[in-house]
């Protein structure tokens, strides 16, 4: 646990950067980490798990997000579809969208 | 006295004079109601639901009102599954009372019969009006019937589009219940753009599916308006390998554009009038463009679609208004209720952001279309979807078809993947 939680809170200073700190009110800032994980739920929540679809990434340390996506992405991980979308982003966009499901 | 931050500046005149705001550069007016933002949202489908849920979940001190004539909404994803009996209706038949009573959107079971853009007001098919801050807009589409002679929306009950899934979708799945074995089913597939590309080629996929069990010696054919399809490939080897010869696919070039319809006969006619192909149950899906009410409230283009600004899908024709989904000019987005789902969360944070007066947070957009060949062969295009040079473009390097000549595990991992992805996005959108 305790290398999880370092890597979030290295997250979270990569995070902030991405958004004009003045505008980083914490109940209502919407972070371009935040939207790019919600549009990984509508395949990756209960519900879709339950169905026997993809997993509930809200069940998902954040390190854990990380290395996947980038082994789908870099192909070390074999995927039907999780290797055309991980390619699509960065490392920066995955550890942001990992934080806020690690939250 | 109150200090005076822009924020409250705009709140307290908002309150006081909201003409005057109007006057001040050419930003949007943010508020008139003591601060509380308004927000309409036209449409229950995939872009409007979402973006009510989010706009709650983003900014839960605006009031969202989302507008939708029908109690219950069909998907139409899904609704080829229905047409190959593999589901029933109630399995794609999606309700409001969660974005009610869980998420705090209030919903008007009611039709908008017109916007008046500048009253900043819809009018509803019961009369009454409703003033809204801002407006979005996800109406999806409506059917073009001039193209074509013969046919028109008065024959949709002897000739389906089902391209609007309910009753539309029953009316076709009876027909062919009632089609004898060794009948013929007639596609006539629609040009681009359209609702949903590989639609029609999932369609024919699953009816074959259900003749291969219970008509066999039936034949299936598709007239299209194209000389292409998403997925072709991918189609085009699993219906070899599935159904043999039972699927015959006729490009426009090749005698399959669709110039007139004998509605009477069942009778299609193409090719300069050369071919005629009769049917036993007839498919026609029209030609699209965004729905009336976008038309009527000024916000299309001359090929009747919604063009906007693709990092904010604010409209180009009035800065108070976001359109979304089918209606919209998406970039390479394509028309699906994926996409939809994936625009209404970047509607609800761009209004989040600028009713609270904040830069906009950079879009992103991702798209997935599963398609299945048989309840066990599922096939799939993604995408991930950046705003650049003016659109959304898809990200060079990302994205792409599920591989042609996969084995048969692969097929059946996709299908799987299909069911769960139907279940996990009507939860995100409805749920």
């Amino acid at each position: 646990m305790k290398k999880s939680r370092l890597t979030f809170a290295g997250l979270v200073g990569a995070v902030a950067l991405t958004v004009p700190f003045a505008q980083a009110s914490a109940d209502d800032e919407i972070t371009r980490g935040q939207l790019m994980a919600d549009t990984c739920i509508n395949c990756h929540s209960a519900a879709s798990a339950e169905a026997g679809g993809a997993p509930d990434l809200s069940r998902y340390p954040s390190d854990l997000i990380v290395s996947q996506m980038k082994a789908f992405r870099d192909g070390d991980r074999p995927a039907t579809v999780m290797d055309r979308h991980a390619s699509g982003y960065t490392d920066e966009e995955i550890e942001a969208m990992a934080a806020y499901f690690g939250q | 006295m109150q200090e005076f931050s822009r924020r409250n500046f705009i709140k307290v005149v908002g309150a006081g004079s909201a003409v005057a705001l109007t006057g001040i550069g050419c930003a949007p007016q943010k508020t008139r109601n003591n601060g509380k933002a308004h927000v309409v949202v036209v449409g229950g489908g995939s872009g409007g639901a979402t973006a009510a849920k989010y706009l709650k979940k983003y900014s839960p001190d605006v009031e969202v009102t989302l507008v939708e004539p029908s109690a219950t909404y069909y998907t139409c994803y899904g609704s080829n599954w229905v047409l190959g009996g593999i589901v029933d209706m109630d399995f794609i038949e999606q309700t409001y009372g969660a974005l009610e009573s869980r998420h705090g959107v209030k919903v008007v079971q009611d039709r908008v019969t017109a916007v008046d853009a500048e009253d900043r007001s819809v009018r509803l098919g019961n009369g009454d009006t409703l003033r809204y801050d801002r407006l979005v807009m996800s109406p999806g589409i409506d059917f073009r019937y001039d193209a074509v002679d013969g046919i028109s929306e008065d024959d949709a009950e002897r000739i389906p589009h089902a391209w609007k899934a309910g009753d539309q979708t029953r009316i076709l799945r009876q027909q062919l219940e009632e089609m004898p074995n060794g009948g013929t089913f007639v596609m006539v597939a629609p040009p681009n753009p359209f609702r949903c590309p590989p639609g029609p080629y999932e369609r024919v996929s699953l009816i074959a599916n259900y003749f291969k069990q219970e008509k066999p010696r039936s034949k299936i054919i598709i007239l299209d308006a194209k000389d292409g399809f998403s997925k072709q490939g991918l189609f085009e080897e699993g219906w070899e390998q599935e159904y043999g010869d039972m699927i015959e696919w006729r490009a426009a070039s090749d005698g399959g554009l669709v110039e007139a319809v004998d509605v009477r006969n069942m009778t299609a006619i193409a090719d300069a009038g050369f071919e005629e192909v009769q049917a036993d149950v007839m498919n026609f899906i029209p030609r699209q463009h965004a729905n009336r009410i976008a038309h009527d409230a000024g916000l299309t283009n001359g090929e009747g679609w919604c063009p906007v600004h693709q990092d904010t899908f604010r409209s180009e024709m009035d800065d108070n208004i976001y359109v979304l989904g089918d209606a919209s000019v998406a970039g390479a987005m394509p028309k699906s209720g994926h996409s939809a789902n994936t625009q209404g969360k970047v509607v609800a944070a761009a209004i989040a952001h600028e009713l609270t007066d904040r830069e906009p947070v950079s879009p992103t957009a991702v798209n997935t279309c599963y398609s299945l060949v048989t309840p066990d062969y599922g096939i799939s295009v993604a995408a991930v979807y950046r705003f650049k040079d003016g659109e959304m473009q898809g990200v060079e390097g990302a994205g792409g078809l599920s591989p042609t000549g996969a084995d048969s595990r692969t097929r059946e991992q996709e299908a799987q993947y299909t069911r769960g992805w139907y279940a996990g996005i009507t939860a995100d959108i409805w749920g």
